[in-house]
């Protein structure tokens, strides 16, 4: 691809996170033009996901301060960096924090989703580590996350880590996170097989999409757990078979619960929410002989998961991921095809409970970390009206997850 | 039910030519003392085998010294006193009952009057005759061996090991090929027999003794669960049997058929004692290019190149490095594979530090002789790492143990090279001493000598 000799830096807005858990501040960014092999997007809505929240809570390293969060997103190309050949400028996209570059070992095996050539470098682009945002006033570097920053109305990725887009923009944005991640765990990680049954600790976006990830796989027992009593009707309206409310078990664990549920354990416990104490009841509510307990919850990591040593040698065993074991570019395009095929049923558009506009963005993490809402899908200005393809939903459209 | 033939064997019968004893320990952590015992005959589902020869394995060392309570589901109350220890043996059994025979009843009749101490000693109900094929060896051994009821599938002079491990063959577990632990019959550390609780076992003075994994090897009679015992192969030594009854089973069984090792894996073994070795044979007989043995005491470097180990890490001789640190810089990003075999917390969790990112799977073998937890950190799980533990290397027993003997009997299995010592059941205390001190792999203890 020839040089582009347009490429020029783009002011814009984003949302900045500058103190932890401090409401994000709207400023005036400069976005750097990509380099090679680096795409810039300009996105079109972003979600969030409360990994982004975990990561705005927390003080030291691996957060940085000042930072654009934000990793779930579809966006259109606005120009490339040199040998960039995939995509091409006008193209919508879904950037994605899990690289595929196609070349390492990892990338080649399907044991793997976790790229060695690409790996994440904490704050900057995965090649050189360096920023391409800055404060439009000052010039300061600001600091990525996780390779996207999708809380600003232009970004710049690495061509490794974008899939192209192809279905209603705010589906595609979920794929580019936590139904990837839900879905892919039931599928690649646990490999849920018909009659199964399974555990998943947490109904939040990315466990209930664990849960349609099982329920698509035939497993015969869904069991979800929640401290939200509300999360029971849309667990059941995604496909859990039962509900545990850890508070109303009449002082009894929830593995014991679990194991008199199921005759002794679940064939697979999924941790959803972030917390090594539940990843720990999870392994305990797993069944003997080859329970799997599967960790996708991001935790602020001050406890490590205690594993009683002598129960995991009665053939049980831990797994975690990232992404749910998927390789986003061979992937994604895989479960967009699931939620076109009806058949399916990945009921994609449930888990969009409200929508707002980037000026609202502190409203989204009002509501999540109040328990309020499953996905807040926050357009950029001008997004909806021009690009929107699929018929505009109203702001709250009553979900059972939000409080009264 | 009743078994109405044979009576109680008393393991040291005056008029014998051999002693009949068994090694009971009385107090935790102190030497087994040589005595007479008194094994009761089988009840229905069980066997009584004359164990030829056994081996100590370090789970009989780890629950001999353990004197306090442990939470969970292995605990061994306080002051556990009057056990009969061992789980790795070899030995053999016999039939009892089979179809009546006049011409044989009267034969028998003949003979049992020729042989007092054999007429005091065997007591038989009308219906059953013994084999006569198995007749004379019995007479001139003045031993009759027995099974209770309901058990099928073996007999007279079958060569067995018994297992810690039970296969029932019939519940869901047992039926699954993804599982080895037995649901009907679980695994416990309990001081009776499986199905009933009741020992079989008492000394000299008429006290009961104590089961071990309801096999209690050092005895030269004990009796074991129908589902514990596996026919094996007559062709396969006695000493080399007796390593697939645990150690060698529980090694080679986790590289192959538990991790799957492939061709051009690396593998990471913490801990080069019977099992940590064995692990390497399995790994070694699976391909894998680069076999990692970690081990405190120098001596096992030379020996671990015997058993295919291709590194070797003493975590004394590293300065500011960590073992993990090592290791992920020798295979250029952590190991395929790890696998504890020692049964510490600490080397637990560095073992899963070791693995790779995007694949590692750590292997945990070792009890854990605190039965403390170990630790995961969470983020690094996330990284598409995996821990998984097991009982006996994911091995079924009466399923995979011959399989595993067929292996070692057409040469591409190499077991000899684990036996470095033997002693007479006298000399047990012998045994202790010298794994103790880190000086034997797996040292025979014959009933016999």
């Amino acid at each position: 691809m020839e040089e582009n000799t347009e490429k020029m830096p783009i002011r814009c807005k984003a949302a900045m996170s500058k103190v932890a858990g401090e409401p994000l501040e709207m400023e005036e960014v400069e976005v750097a033009p990509p380099r090679a092999h680096e795409v810039r997007i300009r996105i079109l809505c972003t979600s969030l996901c409360h990994t982004d929240v975990t990561f705005w809570r927390m003080k030291d390293l691996p957060a940085m301060y000042p930072s654009i969060l934000g990793h779930e997103a579809t966006g259109v190309v606005e120009s490339v960096g040199d040998g960039v050949v995939e995509v091409a400028v006008g193209d919508t996209v879904v950037p994605v924090f899990s690289a595929q570059c196609g070349d390492c070992a990892d990338c080649l095996s399907d044991r793997s989703n976790i790229c060695s050539g690409l790996p994440i470098r904490p704050g900057g682009m995965p090649r050189d580590g360096r920023s391409r945002f800055s404060f439009a006033s000052t010039g300061e570097p600001i600091h990525h996350f996780i390779s996207v920053s999708s809380f600003s109305e232009y970004t710049v990725v690495d061509v490794a880590e974008i899939v192209p887009g192809g279905i209603p923009h705010e589906m595609a944005c979920l794929l580019s996170c936590c139904v990837s991640t839900g879905v892919g765990a039931a599928w690649k990680v646990a490999a849920v097989e018909p009659g199964s049954s399974v555990a998943v600790f947490g109904l939040g976006a990315v466990g209930l999409a664990v849960t349609q990830g099982c329920r698509m796989h035939g497993a015969k027992r869904i069991i979800g757990i929640d401290l939200n009593p509300e999360k029971r009707e849309i667990g059941k309206r995604l496909g859990i078979t039962d509900f545990i409310d850890p508070n109303g078990t009449d002082g009894r664990t929830v593995s014991e619960v679990i194991k008199e549920m199921t005759g002794g354990g679940a064939d697979y416990c999924f941790e959803c929410i972030g917390s090594t104490s539940v990843m720990a009841e999870a392994f305990k509510s797993s069944r003997m002989g080859w329970g799997k307990t599967i960790v996708l919850g991001v935790s602020n990591d001050v406890a490590p998961i205690s594993i009683p040593s002598h129960d995991i040698l009665r053939g049980r065993s831990v797994v975690g991921s990232l992404f749910g074991g998927l390789k986003p570019k061979t992937d994604i395009p895989i479960l967009a095809q699931m939620y076109l095929d009806k058949e399916l049923e990945l009921a994609l558009e449930e888990f969009v409970t409200h929508e707002m506009g980037f000026d609202d963005i502190n409203t989204a993490l009002e509501l999540l970390t109040q328990g309020k809402c499953l996905r807040c899908i926050i357009w950029m200005d001008g997004a909806r009206e021009k690009e929107n393809v699929v018929k505009v939903k109203p702001k709250e459209n009553g979900r059972a997850c939000e409080a009264a | 039910m009743e078994d109405k033939c044979p009576e109680p064997i008393h393991c040291k019968v005056p008029a014998a030519a051999r002693r009949r004893a068994a090694a009971v320990c009385r107090a935790a952590g102190e030497p087994l003392t040589v005595e007479e015992v008194v094994v009761d005959p089988p009840r229905a589902y069980e066997l009584r085998i004359k164990i030829v020869c056994t081996s100590l394995c370090h789970s009989d060392v780890t629950f001999w010294r353990m004197k306090v309570r442990i939470a969970g589901p292995i605990s061994f109350p306080i002051a556990r006193v009057r056990v009969i220890f061992g789980h790795e043996a070899f030995g053999k059994c016999s039939l009892l009952r089979f179809p009546f025979s006049v011409l044989l009843f009267e034969n028998f009749c003949a003979l049992a009057e020729d042989s007092a101490w054999f007429g005091l000693h065997f007591k038989f109900h009308e219906k059953d005759v013994p084999n006569p094929d198995f007749l004379w060896p019995v007479i001139r051994d003045r031993v009759v061996e027995s099974v209770g009821e309901h058990v099928e599938g073996f007999a007279a002079g079958d060569s067995v090991v018994p297992t810690f491990l039970s296969q029932c063959s019939e519940c869901t577990d047992c039926k699954s090929s993804r599982s080895n632990v037995c649901s009907k019959y679980r695994f416990a550390v309990r001081p009776g027999m499986p199905r009933d609780d009741t020992t079989r076992f008492r000394d000299a003075g008429g006290s009961p003794l104590h089961h071990f994994l309801g096999v209690s090897s050092f005895s030269e009679y004990t009796v074991v669960d129908v589902t514990q015992v596996v026919k094996v192969d007559p062709a396969l030594p006695p000493p080399t049997a007796c390593l697939l009854s645990c150690g060698a089973s529980t090694g080679v069984g986790a590289a192959w058929k538990l991790a799957k090792v492939e061709p051009g894996s690396s593998v990471a073994i913490f801990g080069l004692g019977a099992v940590g070795l064995a692990v390497a044979e399995g790994a070694r007989i699976c391909g894998a290019s680069k076999i990692i043995g970690v081990d405190l005491n120098p001596e096992k470097d030379e020996l671990g190149k015997k058993f295919g180990v291709t590194h070797f890490i003493n975590p004394k001789e590293l300065g500011e490095k960590t073992v993990s640190q090592v290791i992920i810089e020798m295979t250029d990003g952590g190991a395929d594979y790890c696998f504890e075999c020692i049964g510490l917390a600490a080397l637990m969790s560095d073992a899963f530090q070791s693995s790779r990112e995007g694949w590692g799977k750590t292997i945990i073998l070792g009890v854990e002789m605190h039965g403390a937890p170990f630790s995961i950190p969470s983020r690094e799980i996330l990284h598409g790492k995996c821990v998984m533990g097991s009982l006996f290397g994911g091995v079924k027993p009466k399923q995979d143990i011959p399989i595993l003997a067929e292996k070692y009997l057409n040469k591409e299995l190499e077991l000899d090279k684990f036996i470095t010592h033997e002693v007479a059941l006298k000399d047990i205390n012998t045994a202790f001493d010298l794994l103790l001190q880190g000086k034997s792999l797996r040292c025979t203890i014959w009933m016999d000598k």
